[in-house]
Parts: C-alpha cells; structure tokens; sequence
C-alpha cells in the first residue's frame, strides 16, 4: 500500500475493536524481500484473524509455501465487521499482513475453505480487495483465486468465483499449481491457456472448462468438461508418505489471544472408524501415521521457535495413532523440565497416562470432550459410531478418577431414522455420566463437582458420506425436537447448547448445492450477510430472500431425499471412496447393520485400488489389540 | 541473580496490551534458551516484571523488565540470546546484571520522559506552554476509586517543551505520584482553548533518582 494508504490504515487501527489482531509482525512471521522473488501467493483465511490463526492447514501451506526460494506467501484474515466498514468507508482495500501489500498486487490469492457458511466471507474480502468476485468479470492482469481445503470436495457452490480448485492433500498440488501459474505469467499466456495447464494436473478443477445442464425438475441433468485439457473426473491428491510430507517447524506466535493459541503437531491424517455421518472421515482416507522419529523432530523444533507452553495433538481420531502412550510419554519426558503441557487430543486415559498424571501436572485438565453422536445403541449403529454406552461410562469414570470434573457431551440430532427415543436416550446418557461421578470415591474426584455439557448439533448431510442422499429434518422438526431435549435434559449438573436451525439448514443447502448457488451466496452477500458463523451478524431471513431472488429454494437442496439415480453436482470428483460403497453403507445404515473398523480388515471403500492405503494388506487387528476404550475426538 | 533489561517496543506494535506484551516476552525467553526462573505451583510461570506498563496504543523506547535467573550469565550472552529469541519489532537494547537484593525497578521509578508528535502546533504554541506552566495550581478531574475528584497535576510536571512539532514532557510515574500523557496534553489543549490535534506519544525513556537528581531508571 502507499504511504497514504498506510496513514490511513494506522488511522482507522484506533477506532476499531481488538485493532491488534492487524498489525502482523508475530515472531516467526515470514517477511520477505518484495522485489527478490518470482511469485507471490496471498493466503487467504476467510474468518477472522483469532479463528484463522488457529488453523493447522494455513500453517502448513504457509511454511511450504514460503519454503520456496522463489516465492513468498503472506497471510490475509477476515477483519471485524467494523474494521470491514470502515475500510469500505475510507477507501482502504484489503492488504496482507506481512507486508501491507494490497491483494491485486499478488500473483495468486488462496482461500481455505473449512466451513460452508464462511463464504460470504469470500466474497467480501474479494470485495475490499477491490477484485470482481465472478471470475468471468477480472480482467488477465489480476491476481488468479484459487481455493482448497475440504469443502472443496465439492466446489460447485463456489465455481463462479474460484479460478481453479484443489482438492485433497495440499502439500504437493500447491508447488505444481504454483509453478505453472508462474511459468505462464511469465511467458505471457493468456488467462484461459494457464487455466488449461492447470487443469491437466491432477488433483485440479478448473470450473471455467466445465459445463453443467439441468432438468426441469431442477436436478442435474449432465455436467461435462468443455475443453480437452479438462479431465471427466478430477481425482483426489493423496500425500502416501507423511514422514517425508514438509510440515513446519516454526509457526507465527500471536500477540494477541486467538483460539487455539499453542503448538500443533498433526500425528496423522484420515480415520479408519467410518462413522456415516463423518465428512472428514471419508474425505481425508487412508490413514497415514507421522513416524514417532519425525514427530519428536518436529515437537523440539516447534518448542525451540515458538516457545510456547503448550501443545496438543491433531488428527481425525488421536486415541487411534498406533503408539500414543509412548509418544505422549516421550513429550512429557522431554517437556518436564520445559514447563511445556501436554494436551490431550480425546479421551484415552490408559494406564500409562494415569501414572504420569500422578507424577506430574503436565496434562492439562481442560474440559473433557466426547462425542457419543447419538443417544441410542441403535442410532449409534446406523450411524456406525462404534462407541458402546460401556466405553462412555468407563472413559469418565477414568477420567473422573483422575480429577477431571467437567464433559462435554456432543450429539447431533435429525440423523437418519431417528425417533423421540433416541432423544429420550440423549437424555439418559448425560444422567448416566453425572451418576457415575457420583460413584467415584469422594476422595479421588474433584471437589468441583460435576458439570455436563450436552451440545446437540443439526445434523447436515454432507458429500462423500453414506448419507449424503439424506434428507435433512426441516426446521420446524428442528425446532420440535429442540423442545423435547430441553425437556429431557432438564437434570442436575447438566447444561444443554443446541445451534442455531436455519445456520444448518443454509449449511444443508450450501454444502450438497450445485453451481446455482454461487448466484444464491452472492445475493445473500449483496443483501449484507458476511460472518454468518457468527450469531451476532447471522441474517436468516436475507439468506431466503436470496434464494428468492435467484429463483431457488432452499427446501430442494436441504429437505429433499435424493435417489441414488440422481446425478449429484460433484460426481465428477473422485475422493478415493467410490459411490458404490457409500451406497451400499447407506443400505447397510437402513437395516442398522455396522462396518468394522478397517484396521480390523479392508471395507473396499474404493482406495484399496490407488494402492495408497497401508492397511489393505495390513495383517487385521485382533480384538484383543483393540482400542480398551474407543476414543471420541 | 537478576538482569535488568531495557528493549524497545516499535510503533508498529503500539496497539498491543500489557498482557498480549508480558505473553510475548515471555515467549521470547522460553525460546531464548536462558536459565528463567519459574513460578512455583499449578501452573508455573517465567517470573518476570516490567516497570511500568505502557498504555495500550504507545511505543516505548526504552522499556524495561527485571528477569531473574537460575544462575550467571554474561549481559552480552544474555542480550545475544534474547534477541535471537525476539522478533524484530521489540529488540532487546542491554542488560544490567544487579544482584538479588537489588530493589525491583518498579520500585524506583519516580518519572518518565515522553514525546508527542503533533499533527498540527497551534499559533503562539510556546506562549501558551509558558502561561500553563507558569499556573501555581493545574487542576484536572481524575478517575478515582470513590469518583471523580479534582487534583492537581503541577507539582507532577517535571518539564514541558516543544521542539518543531514534538512536545517534549517529563511527568512523574510512580506509585505514590502519577499523571499520564494524556491527561497533561488534554489540561494543556483545554487551557489553550484550541482543539487537541491527533497525536502519537511515545515513552522515550524510564527515570529514577538519585541524590535528587533525575537518571535513567537502568543505571540505577
Ligand atoms: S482401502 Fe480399505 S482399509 Fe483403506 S480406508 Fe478404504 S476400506 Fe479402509
């Protein structure tokens, strides 16, 4: 930005709220010389700086990216809806927060795409870039908008407005992507032929090169490329060996708070559990393990350059990485005398953790998390939750014994087949875990005394899950069943959190939409919805009338059940699981039979073919090498 | 032992609090390598004390901390050390190392020098500092825990001077005696009847006394 840009900028930091969250300039924050590389990648968070920081993705592209020596990438945030307005006001546009560059000044602007209902965000910071939002409206010499992360396993939504979408693992696709949008820039290639390189590589969707029909009816009739270099169907990028994948040993320390404000070290990425309801599950298969070598490397460099005093673990399912009891010894040995705490990703009190737990305070006794998903055997296996009501009530007796004296309880509700007994059961496990407080001797529980949380979510059908064919409840059932577990959850020592209805609905219809809805966000955008992830700037009823103005209802996308013969927008996009399996697991959902778990021996879910996945000739687990207690993240 | 350090906090960082501030450096001595001294209990933590706490929106200098140690270290080691441990807008200046009975520099304190970088300098400026200062009294209303009470700030000026566009003040800072920046150039605006222009004060430097003579709170 220029210096009058800049004046402005410390102008307006003193009239808005947390005006620390703008300034950059965090330890190990990455300043390059402007002028000394090739390429220059914006980072693009579409929430705000406290969410955005705690993301572990943004961490690892930004590392990768920056790695290079012949580029340089910056980070860009959601600001507040006041720093937003009075940008707007005075004519500031966005600008990275390394550098104070402006966004048209890169080479290529990336959004993360984590949550559905963070895209008006998007198109807002496009906006106060000063960058058309609809890709067909910016111009040859403006910056390429690139997107990926795991919302865009199902980009249609967002196809008017990204130039080319991701999709799977990041950490090699990125350099590819890059690397032909910097040759092409530099040999002077039209807009439209960098676009067909890009969608020769594999793992890349390039929406301009891709036509799609309708049926009266409104569904999907047919969606084919239009160009030669464009693939039928764009394949997932899958990193086979994470030892070797780059993961950053420094990452920005914040000034101020944020979220998560601690190192991360990702153990391992996908989740063999096959929960149906799970995106991330299916999304993010095979399972790979980081090697216990290289995460002891990384946790010491991590410590070493962030100086933080604590760390957690990451990954879909941690009670399930094949040597956590020795890894998280191995941390608390060397963290000792660091004063470093250890937090534990879920809930696995083994032997071993309780021996340190009496040596040492180093795990920290934050909130206990679990998520029994449903209230009912029942439910639970059509959901294939493998989670008995024994393994809850063990898990919090353990975790009781040990001190802990707060849980929180996560179920959805309007999952496939449920009855007001599966509410009802809701209601009797939150009383199960407080009296099996109750039973834990008054010397070695807390004296706190107990506290339950039962947070009950909208379930939302998502792509590339046995249930994406579903239905989800409409609102008014919502709202119902809302009431019943208010009543039923009317207990001692309990406390009840539902979500917002119309927030999950509008998630519904967002995340199964087709290219249609891009002109729904944008509506919705223009009528002022930004931030809707945020209670206090949720605008429901302008999200309707943007569908209204588009010519669309919401009820197609979220309430419809849709037959398997239906042609679903991001068919086109080969996850790995293939639409076989998922169907045949919504079958086997319906008649409440459950998948094993794949350590205990290979589903064919579709990977077994891409010759990726270790445990399809891994010998199985026996029983008895089963998990004592199944952990719930 | 003890060190008494002296690091700058850069304008850009000026909108940081106390707190976020305390958090940081004592990340930065955790990444430092140094031998810190830990709170004991719960949750342990770097024991570490700033002399005064700058106001959220002011850069600082030559601020300064008291860092206790486990046992010696050179101040160059230590300097060395932290400042590869900082990031480049709080650079560490220099160490003082003092023994353990030393008092704490909070404890010293009595005054600080600031300036104020005015947008704009009313006509006659000088005149109207001369006529202010020469008041025997200067009373402002101030925030107190039962309301607001009036109190006289004269005897807390030290010195008021301006250069070009920059005032320059010396004003007491200490636990018996304090009036902010803010407030004098407020009490002064009032008293030249003129609106207060937009400014940037930044705390220039730390003072003690000694023998009754002003010095840098470092050197003492
Ligand atoms: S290939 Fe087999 S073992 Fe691997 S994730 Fe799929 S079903 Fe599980």
């Amino acid at each position: 930005m220029n210096e009058q840009q800049s004046i402005l900028l410390e102008q307006l930091l003193e009239q808005v709220q947390k005006p620390a969250q703008y300034i950059g300039g965090e330890m190990n924050s990455v300043i390059k010389d402007w002028d000394s590389v090739r390429f220059r990648f914006a980072f693009c968070f579409p929430d705000t700086y406290e969410i955005g920081m705690s993301h572990l993705g943004m961490k690892i592209l930004y590392h990768l990216i920056n790695s290079r020596q012949d580029a340089l990438c910056e980070r860009v945030f959601m600001p507040a809806a006041d720093m937003a307005d009075r940008m707007r006001q005075s004519g500031l546009p966005l600008f990275s927060w390394e550098t104070r560059h402006l966004l048209t000044e890169f080479d290529i602007i990336g959004f993360t795409l984590q949550y559905e209902m963070s895209y008006t965000n998007i198109l807002e910071m496009l906006d106060l870039a000063r960058i058309p939002a609809y890709r067909d409206q910016r111009t040859d010499d403006m910056p390429f908008v690139v997107a990926g992360g795991p919302c865009a396993f199902n980009p249609e939504p967002l196809a008017p407005f990204i130039d080319a979408f991701m999709i799977g693992d990041g950490e090699d696709v990125m350099h590819e992507l890059i690397e032909v949008i910097r040759d092409g820039r530099e040999a002077k290639k039209e807009k439209i032929d960098i676009l067909r390189d890009l969608a020769r590589l594999e793992g890349v969707y390039v929406p301009a090169l891709y036509q799609a029909e309708y049926n009266e009816d409104g569904t999907l009739r047919a969606f084919y490329p239009v160009d030669d270099a464009a693939p039928k169907v764009v394949k997932k990028r899958v990193v086979k060996d994470l030892s070797a994948a780059i993961y950053p040993d420094t990452i920005p320390v914040p000034y101020t708070e944020i979220v998560h404000d601690r190192m991360v070290l990702e153990i391992m990425r996908g989740c063999t559990r096959g929960c149906r309801f799970c995106q991330a599950g299916m999304l993010y298969r095979p399972v790979r393990e980081r090697s216990m070598d290289r995460l002891l490397e990384l946790a010491d460099k991590l410590q070493q350059s962030t100086g933080y005093e604590e760390m957690s673990l990451s990954s879909l399912s941690s009670g399930d990485f094949s040597c956590l009891p020795q890894l998280i010894q191995a941390l608390m040995d060397r963290y000792r005398d660091k004063r470093v705490g250890v937090s534990l990703p879920s809930m696995r009190i083994d032997n071993i953790v309780k021996q340190s737990l009496e040596e040492t305070q180093q795990v920290k006794k934050s909130g206990l998390t679990l998520a029994p998903e449903a209230g009912t055997q029942r439910l639970r296996d059509v959901i294939n939750k493998g989670v008995t009501e024994d393994d809850l009530i063990r898990s919090v007796t353990d975790a009781f014994e040990c001190g802990w004296s707060s849980v929180k309880l996560y179920f959805m509700m309007g999952l496939p087949t449920e009855t007001d007994e599966d509410l009802r059961g809701i209601g009797d496990l939150a009383k199960k875990v407080v009296d099996a407080y109750y039973r834990v001797p008054k010397e070695m529980r807390s004296k706190n005394g107990v506290r339950v949380t039962a947070s009950a979510s909208v379930f939302v059908p998502k792509p590339f899950t046995p249930f994406q064919w579903a239905a989800q409840d409409t609102m008014e059932t919502v709202h119902e069943k809302q009431a019943s577990l208010r009543e039923y959850l009317k207990l001692k020592c309990v406390h009840f959190n539902w979500h917002e209805s119309g927030l999950s609905m509008l998630e519904a219809c967002i995340s199964r939409g087709d290219r249609r809805i891009g002109d729904v966000i944008y509506a919705a955008w223009k009528r002022g919805c930004r931030l809707d992830g945020w209670n206090e700037h949720f605008k429901f009823d302008q999200w309707i009338e943007a569908f209204h103005d588009c010519g669309l209802t919401p009820d197609f996308y979220a309430y419809r059940e849709r037959p398997y013969e239906e042609l679903l927008p991001w068919q086109f996009i080969d996850a790995g699981v293939s639409q076989e399996y998922l169907k045949k697991e919504n079958e086997k959902a319906r008649q409440v039979q459950t998948t094993k778990d794949c350590r205990h021996g290979c589903n064919g879910c579709g990977l077994h073919t891409w010759g990726v996945c270790d445990w399809v000739k891994h010998p199985p687990l026996k029983d008895s090498d089963k998990m004592s207690a199944p952990l719930f993240d | 032992m003890k060190m008494i350090v002296v690091f700058e906090k850069a304008p850009r960082l000026r909108l940081i609090g106390h707190l976020d501030l305390m958090r940081a450096m004592q990340r930065a001595l955790r990444r430092s390598g140094l031998p810190l001294r830990y709170s004991q209990g719960f949750n342990p933590h770097i024991l570490l004390t700033f002399a005064a706490p700058l106001s959220v929106g002011m850069p600082g200098k030559r601020e300064i901390m008291e860092v206790p140690l486990e046992h010696d270290v050179t101040p160059e080691d230590f300097v060395q050390k932290l400042s590869s441990a900082l990031p480049p807008d709080l650079p560490v200046l220099s160490a003082r190392p003092v023994d353990e009975r030393h008092p704490a520099p909070m404890a010293l304190l009595t005054a600080a020098v600031y300036e104020a970088q005015l947008e704009q300098v009313p006509d006659n400026f000088q005149q109207t500092i001369d006529g202010f200062l020469a008041q025997k009294e200067i009373n402002v209303m101030r925030k107190t825990k039962s309301g607001l009470k009036p109190s006289d700030i004269r005897p807390m000026i030290y010195d008021l001077r301006l250069q070009g566009g920059t005032l320059h003040m010396a004003l007491a800072l200490s636990e018996k005696a304090t009036c902010k920046p803010d407030l004098l150039l407020q009490s002064l605006f009032e008293f030249a009847q003129t609106e207060r222009p937009r400014a940037l004060i930044t705390r220039l430097q730390l003072l003690g006394e000694e023998d009754g003579v002003f010095k840098p709170l470092e050197s003492l």
